[in-house]
């Protein structure tokens, strides 16, 4: 990057840009409630009044241009009568449509005015549908209020002698780019208003896939070369990180702007371009927490596009997330998706697939706690003096019965009206239909999570009290019941004598694969999910990890105390797809081979195999080209997806004794990146204690209290409340 | 059936050999070397290692058919990886049996022996014929002072390593760089002389002493007592070896934007 590019993204990590932000804080209530607003129209005055009250700011050296000046998005409805409106439904965390991801293909192709001629075309189509008109009138509301901010930033530009800017924003976001920056510049401010619509984890779906046309008809014409394209694209890579302060989310960092590359185009064929890798380079060098890179990967991927991204994850940002296109698209398929349509999958904010433009998918109504369903079904079970069969079955109807108890309150889900998102969606301004009526795909995406950890507990109860009968059922309920202090032989046995998945051992593995496949099987018989969808299981865990293992306000997740595979009371559950915490392992191969096993056209909704490489990994000759070849392993194995990070223990121990020291180090925390030092204790304390692969012989993998001075964290309700919680709007 | 003592086996062991390695660590070891950061190797006995993290018993015994049917569950991914297995140790040629019945069990896989050189040399050459590279450290040539930091004689070393130059088995000789003690000009030129001439020879690697080597020593109740200045920087002087001719390398620093080194 060149030093205009590096002050500019010095200046963004600092925040200078913030100091912008003295926009006046509007309101919308008193209009809305004095002109008897409906839902719609008041989200369509949203969008309105929030473009409106933004102030031009184009920094000198600019060339993609906007920041919100505008802090906060105000609420829609007072208190008492948002209360009245939503009391007797379900609303999805925090409410407004998020974590899918618009079609930027085609609403760039068609430009904001093809999309407003479209919903002005239905309009007269469906002049006698108060409904369809009166949606179709907010949708062009919108329209108008982001061609008017364009048209102010253009004015504003020409007054500051910007010709350059003034020219991109008088063809776009209006009408198709005619050139790389443009579609950048249209991409930006687009999705800049999606979040400012109150809207939150706004994926920014297959980037290479659609830029890529825009970008050849440059370098073609020779109007490019490929260094100015790669500033251009940096540039734009900064700008995602302007904003995302203002991102509500459970962490800072943890705001879904996810972008995929790589992987087949809707045809089949292989849709890798010099885009991207070029993406991928850009990454690199900005290096930064946004966008969050993910890639689409193949058995036969080239190698030298997994060496360039083996060098991202070498810079230890913990992207890009690999997917595996051999085992997701007939994951998708299974699920009903068209075959054409699993073929352009993205991510949702963390790992969840995704159809851009298509895809009203909700993919995390919530989270089955695998170890909560074994936990409770080895106490009724040992309690009972069952057979060990008689406590896989009970675990079985565990599974079932949460599985049963999430899909029924998401049964009467409320999807607030969201007009602009709409605009961005397929098919909406063409029948007359918001979004949040639903669109082609409207299935329910559940977590299944914490399955090593449950898997576990089943495996060392059968071991233990089955068939070595090394402890008695009366003395392992006793041991549990007491958080295993005194019965420190039998927490021994449990935690050390047991197998561990991970292992690549079958009678562990296998009680994995059952969970996995009962979940799947619960899913799959509860039907349809009164949306037109159905349920999609997966294998992520988020922030369950954390939330299932310590409580949480507001969860309705049953939480568990100490349990059977030796864990106390209080201490993490396996994230993600991960050995347990202190489970011993041998390595990655082992790690890959374990969750091979797993019926990935079941699990369908997404959750990486997660694994941090030591930093030193990549001290030796030739580690990039072997981490690109552990990513093909990955993909020879038919596993689902890829969280490959690098870690550095020293750096982190001292993270957290001189954070002043470490404001940029970025960690991987589940399905996003962050700045390590903005996270809250019990998620750094997670990352520290993390497995860590490929360490020098000498290196002796270090315990989170050894790293931190202390036991790990438990719950801190006044750390959480530094934070938006989903149900908690941020403050 | 032999029934061979590890004390870990560790996969994707990235400075263990070329491509995705699985490393298998052989428990005891004839030296003591003064640096050596892996002392759970010493003995064969299984030994008790406490750390802040719990106890736990290090060293387990396994017989070579079960060792290599575990080794051989992943042979087609270490193959893909152009990699293969490494046995290291302790002194894997200690249980030499054992570690030449487990290579030959295995399918079609590359093999790495990683040895101090100390060993009968029977038991020398029969381990090594059966690997397609072999890892020989070398750590100083003046026998007073090697009598004096690893506890043995360097002559059954230096004997070896001519035995392996004969076999036409590619090697790779490792030089740990211990700050004043094997980092000097005077042992690396040793080395470089004794070296140079020989066939078979790939390239030298010089691995900078790790000052976390004796993390392991208190929680088996031994105690580290370097002589050296850990804190000093070592001399990973490429030239005593590049100026005779040799490739030398020095393994596990980084350059700026940690670049690998060649």
């Amino acid at each position: 990057m060149d030093s205009r590019l590096e002050s500019m993204r010095q200046s963004v990590r600092n925040g200078a840009h913030r100091s912008l932000r003295r926009g006046p804080e509007i309101g919308i209530l008193a209009e809305c409630e004095r002109e008897g607003l409906s839902w719609v129209r008041r989200s369509a005055r949203l969008t309105r009044r929030m473009c409106e009250a933004e102030q031009v700011v184009i920094a000198p050296d600019e060339r993609i241009v906007f920041v919100r000046t505008v802090q906060s998005v105000p609420p829609l409805y007072n208190p008492s009568d948002w209360i009245a409106l939503t009391s007797h439904r379900k609303l999805h965390e925090l409410g407004p449509i998020s974590n899918i991801c618009a079609d930027w293909e085609m609403v760039l192709d068609q430009g904001l005015l093809g999309r407003r001629a479209a919903a002005q075309a239905t309009r007269a189509r469906l002049a006698t549908d108060p409904a369809a008109v009166e949606f179709l009138d907010c949708a062009i509301e919108t329209i108008d209020a982001v061609l008017a901010l364009a048209d102010r930033y253009a004015r504003g530009a020409r007054e500051r002698l910007r010709q350059d800017v003034a020219d991109v924003l008088e063809q776009v976001p209006a009408r198709k780019p005619r050139s790389f920056r443009g579609a950048l510049q249209f991409l930006r401010l687009c999705h800049a208003v999606l979040w400012m619509s109150g809207h939150y984890h706004c994926g920014l779906g297959r980037f290479d896939q659609y830029m890529w046309p825009y970008l050849k008809a440059d370098l073609d014409s020779g109007r490019l070369d490929e260094p100015q394209a790669e500033a251009l694209l940096a540039e734009f890579f900064i700008s995602l990180n302007k904003d995302s302060d203002l991102y509500p989310g459970v962490q800072q960092g943890d705001n879904g702007q996810s972008l995929m590359l790589g992987g087949v185009r809707r045809d089949g064929s292989c849709g890798v371009n010099p885009l991207t890798y070029m993406a991928l380079r850009v990454a690199l060098e900005v290096s930064m927490i946004d966008p969050k890179i993910n890639l689409r990967v193949t058995p036969d991927t080239d190698l030298d596009l997994l060496e360039l991204a083996a060098k991202l994850t070498r810079r230890g940002l913990g992207f890009p997330q690999y997917s595996n296109d051999e085992v997701v698209i007939p994951g998708l398929v299974r699920h009903g998706y068209d075959l054409e349509d699993a073929r352009d999958y993205t991510v949702a904010a963390c790992w969840e697939y995704i159809i851009p433009g298509r895809g009203m998918d909700v993919v995390n109504i919530g989270a089955v706690s695998l170890p909560a369903a074994v936990h409770e079904g080895i106490v009724e079970g040992l309690r009972k003096a069952e057979s060990f069969e008689c406590i896989l079955a009970r675990t079985a109807g565990n599974i079932e019965a949460q599985v049963r108890s999430l899909a029924d309150a998401y049964r009467d889900l409320l999807l607030p009206p969201a007009p602009y998102y709409s605009v961005l969606m397929d098919g909406c301004l063409e029948t007359g239909r918001d979004c949040s009526h639903g669109l082609q795909y409207n299935n329910f995406g559940i977590h299944g999570a914490a399955s090593s950890s449950a898997a576990d507990a089943l495996a060392a109860v059968r071991q233990v009290v089955f068939e070595r009968r090394t402890a008695s059922a009366s003395d392992l309920l006793r041991a549990l019941d007491s958080n295993l202090r005194g019965y420190e032989a039998i927490e021994r046995e449990l935690k050390h004598g047991a197998p561990k998945v991970g292992n690549n051992d079958e009678s562990v593995d296998a009680l994995l694969v059952w969970l996995l496949d009962r979940f799947a099987g619960a899913c799959e018989s509860y039907g349809d999910n009164g949306r037109g969808g159905l349920l999609r299981p997966g294998s992520g865990s988020a922030m369950y990890y954390v939330w299932l293992a310590q409580g949480r306000r507001g969860m309705s997740e049953p939480v568990v105390g100490a349990t059977a595979d030796g864990r106390r009371r209080g201490e993490f559950f396996s994230a993600n797809l991960a050995p347990s915490p202190g489970a011993v392992v041998r390595g990655p191969i082992s790690v890959l081979q374990t969750f091979s096993k797993l019926d990935y056209a079941r699990i369908c909704n997404g959750g990486p195999i997660t694994m941090e490489l030591a930093e030193s990994v990549f001290r030796d000759p030739g580690s990039i080209r072997r981490v690109a070849m552990l990513i093909r392993t990955f993909a020879h194995l038919g596993c689902q997806q890829l969280q490959l990070n690098t870690l550095d223990i020293e750096t982190l121990r001292d993270a957290r004794r001189h954070p002043e020291r470490h404001r940029n180090l970025i960690v991987r925390v589940w399905g996003w990146s962050g700045y390590f030092c903005e996270l809250a204790p019990e998620y750094q304390d997670q990352i520290v204690s993390r497995h860590m692969y490929a360490l020098r012989a000498s290196a002796i993998p270090l315990t989170a209290k050894e790293v931190i001075g202390h036991e790990p964290c438990a719950r801190n309700d006044s750390i959480d409340d530094l934070h938006a919680v989903p149900g908690r709007p941020k403050r | 059936m032999m029934i061979g003592t590890i004390f870990d086996i560790r996969e994707f062991a990235v400075h263990d050999g070329p491509g995705i390695r699985t490393t298998v660590f052989l428990k005891g070891c004839p030296l003591r070397c003064a640096w050596c950061h892996n002392p759970e190797g010493f003995v064969r006995a299984f030994q008790t290692l406490s750390t802040a993290a719990g106890s736990r018993t290090v060293g387990q015994n396994i017989s070579a058919e079960d060792l290599a049917r575990l080794l051989n569950r992943q042979a087609h991914i270490l193959r893909a990886g152009e990699g293969g297995v490494t046995f290291s140790g302790g002194e894997p040629l200690m249980q030499t049996p054992f570690v030449a019945e487990v290579i030959d069990r295995l399918e079609d896989t590359h093999v790495v022996l990683d040895t101090s050189g100390y060993a009968e040399q029977d038991d020398f050459r029969l381990v090594a014929r059966r690997c397609n590279l072999v890892y020989f450290d070398l750590k100083l040539i003046d026998p007073t002072d090697h009598r004096r930091f690893t506890g043995q004689e360097n002559g059954p070393i230096l004997k070896n390593l001519s035995s392996l130059a004969e076999m036409g088995i590619p090697y790779v000789v490792r030089v740990p760089l211990v700050p004043g003690v094997t980092d000097t000009d005077c042992n690396l030129t040793a080395i470089a002389e004794v070296v140079r001439d020989l066939p078979g020879l790939v390239e030298v690697n010089l691995l900078p002493y790790n000052r976390a080597a004796g993390g392991k020593y208190e929680g088996l109740g031994l105690s580290f007592q370097p002589s050296w200045d850990e804190t000093r920087a070592v001399n990973a002087n490429v030239t005593c070896f590049t100026d005779v001719g040799l490739k030398a390398t020095v393994v596990g620093w980084t350059t700026e934007e940690g670049q690998e080194n060649g």
